[in-house]
């Protein structure tokens, strides 16, 4: 008979069989069962939390008695983690200038030099009632003139000049700020009477999202590189702690041990591994952000602009430490499995 | 307790370790595994305690084919198993404390009561004195008796023991044979492979001789 044919029977209660099968009143029995079944699944639980907590602690003592080694593990995974984590800091400031950029995807619609006021108000009316067009803005020669002046700090360039050569301008905000969509809206705008050019500037505007794009894939690439160089590291690190214990863990499954128990203190290493690695790494970002700082803001300031390295918040380094916890108990995972099946107890 | 029916069992296709065993073993006998060595003692063994699968037959432990159990209850399988091994199989960096407490402790048995048990199997093997030394320290004799505490601690209805007198003097040998009886007499089945002939026939418990994987006699059955 196999023990599964019986399926109420724990596990442990094979070599009990024969008591089990003979019953002396039915009506009580269950109950006791039921009370039996619950208290040995409730110790059962405090014994299996009681085994991963001392697992926990022994294992990060395992890591502190070796300090030098361990930390070097933990700074290669730092390191495996600071490249891709850095390059998607960048990318994430490069995304907040990309939503700028979608305020002032714009189209400028350039009058005829001869349009006066009166047909610079009739134009814009007209443009405004086109369907697809959310909002103008109608800027005079002489505002065209200052925002050019400032923009450029042309000053005394352009004060040396007689008359004005801007034509009054329409900046018109589109519904949609698809290229196709705007090209069109372009084209019937051009074709109204009194207009000299519509102007779309979205070449530049789609050059740096495609360039947004390429580096979003490269970051993604590297990351999922840089992981499983984590996985490498850390499997190679258990790896070798298994084939130094590989004793200890004949002889607990001899006596008995699941796999489960055999594996856990090498999954708590390598989740130890995967912390210290990830806190090494948020290390690693904060020093080099102050490093660079410095000249950074020198840069933006020489450029009359102020801009700052973007830094990891709260929710980000949460997820960086917890990739890297998951990382270095994954590698644990799959260097214990790989080695358990060729560890055969003599 | 133990029936072994048409036993066969190869290694790689060509040797014959074991060939047409059949014998039975009761709930609470002791018995001597006998023979050569290379005549199969630990083969045996190692069948009973599901190390290894037959390649022909059935071994039936406690009315269980254990070829059928599944691997994931192997380990619940052994735990009711108590075995003494030639070589103690102790952990060296461990106290003998830690080294008897391990069964308990895979079996998630609750801190104060394991070190209860531990105490009270030490204190049998007459090793309580020594629960913190480490095995390196102890004798061949004294490591074998911790080797048997592990054994027994968690009170396993069958205990196994391949050549638990290997390299033991013979007063040693008696005093591990005495202790074997005394589990015997509590109601443990008792299932030791000695090849010490002088030693087992003085003892008066059943012999299973075997000669080149087959039982060639058994003797003193009951």
């Amino acid at each position: 008979m196999r023990p599964s044919a019986t399926p109420k029977r724990p596990k442990g209660a094979a070599l009990k069989a024969p008591r089990s099968t003979a019953k002396p009143s039915a009506d009580r029995a269950p109950q006791r069962g039921a009370r039996s079944q619950q208290t040995r699944f409730s110790s059962r639980l405090r014994a299996w939390g009681r085994h991963h907590r001392s697992m926990a602690w022994d294992s990060f003592y395992r890591l502190v008695r070796y300090p030098l080694g361990n930390l070097l593990t933990m700074l290669a995974i730092a390191i495996a983690l600071v490249l891709p984590a850095a390059l998607w800091l960048t990318l994430d400031s490069a995304r907040l200038l990309d939503a700028e950029l979608d305020e002032s995807a714009t189209l400028t619609v350039y009058l005829a030099l001869s349009a006066d006021d009166a047909q610079a108000q009739r134009i814009e009316e007209a443009v405004n009632a086109e369907p697809s067009v959310l909002g103008t803005q109608l800027i005079s020669a002489e505002q065209g003139m200052a925002e050019f002046q400032q923009s450029l700090g042309l000053d005394d360039a352009l004060a040396g000049l007689e008359s004005n050569p801007l034509p009054i301008s329409i900046v018109v905000r589109p519904e949609s700020i698809e290229p196709a969509a705007m090209q069109q809206l372009a084209s019937t705008l051009e074709a109204l009477s009194g207009v000299d050019e519509v102007r779309v500037d979205l070449a530049w505007v789609e050059r740096l999202r495609n360039l947004a794009e390429l580096g979003r894939r490269v970051a993604l690439a590297l990351g999922a590189l840089f992981g499983l160089g984590v996985l490498l590291v850390v499997g190679n690190t258990i790896r070798l702690s298994v084939e130094s214990r590989r004793r200890e863990m004949e002889v607990v499954m001899l006596i008995g041990a699941t796999h489960a128990f055999v594996r856990r203190p090498f999954l708590y290493s390598g989740a130890w591994y995967g912390v210290g690695g990830g806190l090494l790494a948020l290390g690693l970002l904060g020093v080099g952000n102050h490093w660079l700082s410095l000249p950074v803001a020198a840069l933006a300031a020489s450029y009359g602009a102020s801009f700052s390295l973007p830094q990891l918040d709260v929710t980000g380094s949460t997820i960086l430490l917890s990739c890297s916890t998951l990382l270095g108990w994954l590698g644990a995972w799959l260097a214990v499995t790989r080695h358990l099946s060729s560890i055969r107890p003599k | 307790m133990i029936a072994f029916e048409h036993v066969g069992k190869r290694y790689g296709g060509r040797f014959e370790a074991l060939a047409h065993l059949n014998f039975r073993v009761a709930r609470g006998e002791m018995v001597f595994l006998t023979g050569h060595s290379g005549a199969g003692k630990s083969s045996l063994l190692r069948l009973i305690m599901r190390l290894e699968k037959p390649s022909r037959g059935r071994v039936v432990v406690a009315g269980h084919d254990i070829a059928q159990l599944h691997a994931s209850q192997v380990p619940f399988y052994r735990r009711q198993i108590g075995v003494v091994f030639q070589d103690h199989q102790l952990l060296f960096d461990r106290s003998i404390f830690h080294n008897v407490s391990l069964p308990l402790e895979i079996q998630g048995v609750e801190p104060r009561e394991a070190a209860r048990r531990v105490r009270a199997a030490l204190d049998k093997v007459g090793l309580l004195h020594r629960e913190k030394a480490l095995p390196i320290e102890l004798s061949g004799g004294e490591q074998q008796r911790v080797g048997i505490a592990r054994a027994v601690v968690n009170k396993p209805s069958l205990l196994l023991a391949d050549e638990p007198t290997g390299n033991l003097d013979p007063q040693l040998s008696a005093d591990i044979m005495a202790l074997f009886e005394d589990f015997n007499r509590i109601g443990t089945t008792v299932m030791i492979a000695s090849h010490d002939l002088a030693l087992i026939a003085r003892l008066r418990h059943r012999i299973l001789r075997l000669s080149d994987g087959r039982l060639v006699a058994d003797e003193g059955a009951v």
